[in-house]
């Protein structure tokens, strides 16, 4: 098995990211390379939903970060849900559950992100 | 439990992550730590390693890492050696988290990573074999 997979869907406006395996300075390209992709293709609203993903370093966070303002500038915004133990520790314990709205699963997420397109 | 000690010299390239961090955590458990301080203990050595081929050898995959795991009764001791750039424990400049929200990029969350979820992170230098260590600490509650 690869160390990771990534597939996308397209839920309204919202594109799905499902990464699946480890998110790592080895594979943090291949996750970095498809975020980049929704966002050149103008799909800003994005929502990874991590039920698959079983481990990221900082090199994973790193690729988030490094597109929040964009998307943000394009009122768009990187949502999170699905999150296992200890992906959750590491948003967690680095506060970054104050700059993402991380949701339990994915119906919430896109509940959310349903809400927010109507106000 | 008597101490124990192994030593694992792998590539300097990041295809071997995810075996050195699984060792991490399976030897996180031998040691006695539950499956949460493991997981933590995964990432640090992550970020060690990580660290290391990027920026001591900057990505160069030709140097070795060198891991030696260490069980005592007290704690599991984690040391990583290699012959790049070495950093000293002065050097170890930790990101402010709340600045680091306010003002989002790239990089730098390695180190504070480490230091959150290891008891203790030192850096060394042995003058004689001319290798840099990073020392990564648990302790076994």
């Amino acid at each position: 098995m690869a160390d990771l997979s990534i597939s996308v869907r397209q839920v309204g406006d919202v594109a799905v990211l499902l990464p699946a395996g480890f998110i790592n300075a080895h594979t943090v390209r291949d996750f970095e390379d498809a975020l980049e992709k929704l966002v050149q293709d103008g799909r800003y609203m994005i929502l990874v939903n991590c039920k698959d993903l079983n481990y990221i370093s900082s090199a994973g966070l790193g690729a988030i970060m490094g597109l929040i303002e964009t998307v943000r500038e394009h009122e768009g915004d990187i949502l999170l849900s699905n999150l296992q133990d200890n992906v959750f520790a590491i948003f967690d314990t680095l506060g970054f559950t104050q700059l993402y709205r991380v949701f339990s699963d994915e119906e919430q997420a896109m509940a959310a992100a349903s809400s927010e397109r109507q106000s | 439990m008597d101490h124990a000690q192994f030593r694992l010299i792998i590539p300097s390239q990041t295809r071997y992550l995810n075996l050195v961090t699984g060792l991490a955590k399976r030897a996180s458990l031998v040691a006695g730590l539950d499956d949460a301080a493991a997981a933590k203990v995964s990432i640090a050595v992550d970020e060690a390693v990580t660290n290391v081929i990027l920026h001591a050898y900057g990505g160069e995959g030709e140097h070795s890492v060198e891991l030696e795991l260490r069980f005592t009764e007290q704690a599991l001791e984690i040391h990583i050696w290699h012959s790049g750039l070495g950093i000293r424990g002065d050097q170890m400049v930790l990101p402010d988290p709340k600045e680091y929200i306010k003002h989002p990029r790239k990089g730098g969350l390695g180190l504070l990573l480490m230091s959150r979820f290891m008891d203790e992170v030192q850096f060394k230098a042995d003058e004689v074999s001319g290798l840099n260590e990073c020392c990564l600490i648990k302790k076994i509650s």
